[in-house]
């Protein structure tokens, strides 16, 4: 009994995330939505002029029906154009992403952007990077 | 009393005596930018794409090559017909004239290994798969491969040389041997690195705190370096110690052609690398692991490409002459009035809001010139020489060989 009960929070810790939701990866920063909390960790760090990729995990505040998909892209708001590269999102756990392809061409501040989608709607994250 | 005032005067005068030769007051932020700009020369890499990059055989085989007019249709040009060694590897043409008059400046071949994309569209993206493009192009060396091929099949000494960069003697396929000729000829142009120059003196004094040495550096210059980093905000893509982030942009040059039509800039160079067989998405990469590839797998394709091009290295300008993609500006007292007086509506409309114009003092504008002068190395230390310069080569495989593709 005993184990079917520590089986069965394994298995929903590992459905849900909850367990890493409540132990973000270290490092990582955060960002918020009405519906969700996002944490992303450059990999490697942001060097001006080099790719680099996200590890993302989005914790949703309350249960969500149905599959989440991350968009991931990245502009300067004040020279008003994005990056010269398509980030690909690839899905590695529920919750959990990678975004490759990332690079930051010039100094200055860069917005990075999510857009979480769930349930028929979508909740737009941001997160201000100066290099 | 008169020596008294006469020695009076002279300690008044001092600084005004001494003024060309004193350290301008720099911010810690604006020294923190100045360094980014070294040190220099940056650690040289090995290419991954290319197995042969920084090999010896391979750089003498390539640099060969590179002199060689049998790599023309008609044997009668060669890369070093428009990139001439004593000109920081350009012509001095307002246009680079191939088999035709081309549509865009001779770009220098100085720095490649710094460069994430190559030709003014960056329709190459590894030196040597542009290294094969001007063979190619019917307007440039107008070549094909059986014909590039035989160079090496023929020529016994070049044969010799083959061998020895890459293992084996050149295969049946004219593609293949082809594109290592193009690795061979992009291990010689990596060596092509510019020397140290004033401003790199100057830089690195400032990095360790030496004041005396960092005032030998022109005081116009120093002004110069102000503007550039600051009110100019030319830091913004002549980033890093190349003086370029390799990327583009629109900076409101002319962009229609001389025959007629528009140049598509990055719109087209992005199309044609992602229609090229030798890019490093295709089966001639020799990395393995796929990280070379990876501006490739992710570059986008946007409107506001058109009318952009490569963001230039600003090291050794003063060879470089006449500037931009096609030649319009003949000297750098142009391109830094181009800045001064730039003309908003020529720039896209959906581009990017980074450029204004400057609206430079005379003083100003002589000062940034002799920043960018500063740039420049004087120092010409390569020179033209024909392909089978120095001993013949011997047959046998070298221990630095590796195995054929």
């Amino acid at each position: 009994m005993r184990r079917a009960g520590l089986l069965a929070a394994c298995l929903l810790a590992g459905a849900a995330g909850a367990q890493t939701c409540e132990q973000p990866p270290a490092g990582a920063a955060r960002a918020e939505s009405p519906r969700f909390v996002l944490y992303y960790k450059p990999e490697p760090a942001i060097v001006l002029n080099k790719h680099f990729g996200l590890r993302v995990l989005v914790c949703p505040k309350a249960p969500v029906a149905g599959p989440l998909q991350l968009r991931v892209d990245a502009r300067m708001p004040a020279h008003q154009h994005g990056m010269n590269y398509k980030p690909k999102v690839a899905a590695t756990a529920p919750g959990q992403y990678q975004a490759d392809g990332l690079l930051f061409h010039m100094p200055g501040r860069w917005e990075l952007m999510f857009e979480v989608e769930a349930a028929g709607r979508s909740d737009k994250l941001a997160a201000r990077v100066d290099l | 009393m008169r020596r008294l005032i006469l020695t009076f005067l002279c300690i008044a005068a001092a600084p005004l005596l001494a003024s060309d030769n004193a350290l301008l007051p720099f911010s810690e932020a604006e020294v923190a930018q100045i360094l980014t700009h070294g040190p220099w020369p940056p650690e040289q890499q090995r290419d991954p794409s290319n197995r042969v990059s920084g090999q010896a055989a391979a750089i003498d085989l390539g640099e060969r090559l590179f002199f060689d007019t049998r790599l023309s249709r008609n044997n009668d040009r060669a890369c070093a017909t428009c990139h001439v060694p004593e000109r920081s590897f350009t012509d001095g043409q307002k246009r680079a004239v191939g088999i035709d008059v081309g549509d865009r400046n001779t770009p220098t071949l100085m720095n490649p290994r710094l460069q994430r994309w190559y030709g003014h569209d960056g329709a190459a993206d590894s030196l040597w798969s542009q290294s094969l493009l001007p063979m190619l192009n019917p307007r440039e060396l107008g070549s094909e491969p059986q014909k590039i091929a035989e160079v090496v099949r023929r020529d016994a000494d070049f044969a010799c040389r083959y061998e020895k960069a890459f293992g084996a003697v050149p295969p049946a396929d004219d593609e293949a041997v082809m594109v290592n000729m193009g690795k061979a000829l992009a291990a010689f142009q990596e060596t092509l690195v510019s020397e140290r120059t004033a401003f790199d003196d100057f830089r690195d004094a400032l990095a360790r705190g030496d004041r005396v040495a960092a005032g030998q550096y022109p005081q116009a210059a120093q002004r110069g370096l102000k503007i550039f980093i600051g009110k100019g905000a030319c830091i913004t893509c002549h980033v890093g110690p190349n003086f370029t982030h390799g990327e583009f942009a629109d900076v409101g040059t002319p962009f229609f052609l001389a025959g007629g039509g528009v140049d598509p800039g990055r719109h087209g160079g992005i199309k044609r690398l992602l229609a090229s067989k030798f890019n490093l998405l295709g089966r001639y990469n020799d990395d393995t692991s796929g990280a070379a590839a990876t501006s490739t797998a992710h570059v986008s394709l946007e409107h506001r490409n058109f009318g952009e091009f490569k963001v230039p290295t600003l090291r050794n300008l003063k060879f470089s002459a006449p500037y931009m993609h096609d030649g319009g500006m003949a000297t750098l007292q142009d391109v830094v009035r181009h800045y001064s007086e730039l003309k908003e509506e020529r720039l896209h409309a959906d581009g990017t809001n980074i450029l204004k114009p400057l609206h430079l003092s005379a003083r100003e504008e002589a000062d940034m010139v002799a920043f960018l002068e500063s740039l420049t190395n004087y120092t010409v230390k390569w020179r033209t020489r024909s392909p089978h310069e120095g001993p013949a080569c011997r047959p046998g495989v070298s221990a630095a060989a590796v195995p054929a593709n």
